[in-house]
């Protein structure tokens, strides 16, 4: 990579603190429960109105991994304005890190509110906290980023702190 | 509720989890990147994966926290809520590995439940720890 760990330090050390609100559209029961089905999870709660009731939810609710898991919630480029590696770059909104590999490192979760059908939902996203250090093949970016997502009420449903090595 | 349910009452500190066992496939990674529309190359053109240096492609992020996750809320019942949970990836996993997740209860108060999570494959290899705080329904 051409760019330079250090620069990008200094644009994401400057961007902590900033959040971007982003809208990411309507939650959907078939996208959610086709999630579930993906990694094999066939909990009632996300499938089964009755079930979901009888547990004292609205409805059938999505997968407490559900928000945080999507990586782009819009359409995404063309296949010919993507990435070699075939991201597109939208999968870091809130984060200034173009030209620099990163790697999901994992994610710590609050759950404030079940997610269901029909909700309206925003992400308020920043970065929260940037380290550069010094690995023994160069240097490389600890990078957390907050998200918080809300209904059209904005009532927090999910905050999301996903910890990123950018190299 | 069915019998399924677990309440406050029935945990103590140091108790297992039931263990969950999951065999990750070319189809469960497709179908994931597909959901979560993460087109990452990584994670289903093989060629590509091993040019960055991996056997073969990796198994996404989110679904080993999906897997642990899963751990937890098939323990804990359609009446227990997860307030918390957190997850580390430490190791890749490929299609055909088999991991095994389990957990053991580090905490338990006021109705709250706090526990310990691993994820290992057929090797013993600890591929993602994690931790989750639970609320439990009480008997009475």
């Amino acid at each position: 990579m051409s760019v330079s760990i250090p620069a990008v330090y200094e644009k994401v050390k400057a961007a902590v603190g900033k959040t971007e609100r982003v809208k990411l559209g309507t939650i959907r029961e078939r996208d959610f429960q086709r999630f579930a089905i993906a990694a094999g999870n066939l909990n009632p709660l996300f499938f089964d109105d009755a079930a979901a009731k009888a547990a004292g939810y609205p409805a059938t609710i999505a997968p407490p991994l559900y928000l945080s898991s999507v990586m782009v919630w819009e359409l995404g480029p063309p296949e010919d304005s993507m990435r070699a590696d075939g991201t597109a770059g939208q999968e870091t909104v809130g984060l200034p890190v173009e030209g620099v590999r990163l790697m999901g490192g994992g994610q710590e979760l609050e759950f404030h509110y079940p997610v269901t059908d029909g909700m309206e939902v925003t992400m308020e996203v920043g970065p929260e906290h940037v380290e550069l250090k010094e690995g023994r093949s160069g240097q490389f970016l600890v990078i957390t980023l907050t998200r918080r997502y809300r209904d059209q009420n904005d009532r927090l449903l999910v905050t999301c702190r996903e910890n990123f090595i950018a190299r | 509720m069915g019998a399924n349910q677990l309440f406050f009452e029935d945990v103590k500190v140091g108790g297992a989890l039931p263990m969950l066992v999951k065999h990750p496939s070319n189809v469960e990674l497709f179908r994931f990147s597909a959901m979560t529309w993460n087109a990452h190359r990584i994670h289903y053109d093989k060629i590509y994966a091993q040019s960055e240096g991996y056997p073969d492609v990796l198994v996404q992020s989110h679904l080993h926290g999906s897997f642990l996750l899963q751990t937890v809320t098939d323990w804990i019942g359609p009446r227990g809520r997860v307030l918390g949970f957190r997850w580390q990836n430490r190791g890749i996993a490929i299609p055909g590995d088999v991991l095994t997740c389990t957990g053991k209860v580090v905490k338990a108060e006021a109705g709250v439940v706090e526990c310990e999570l691993e994820e290992r494959n057929q090797k013993g290899e600890l591929c993602a720890p994690g931790w989750a705080r639970v609320e439990l329904p009480r008997r009475s």
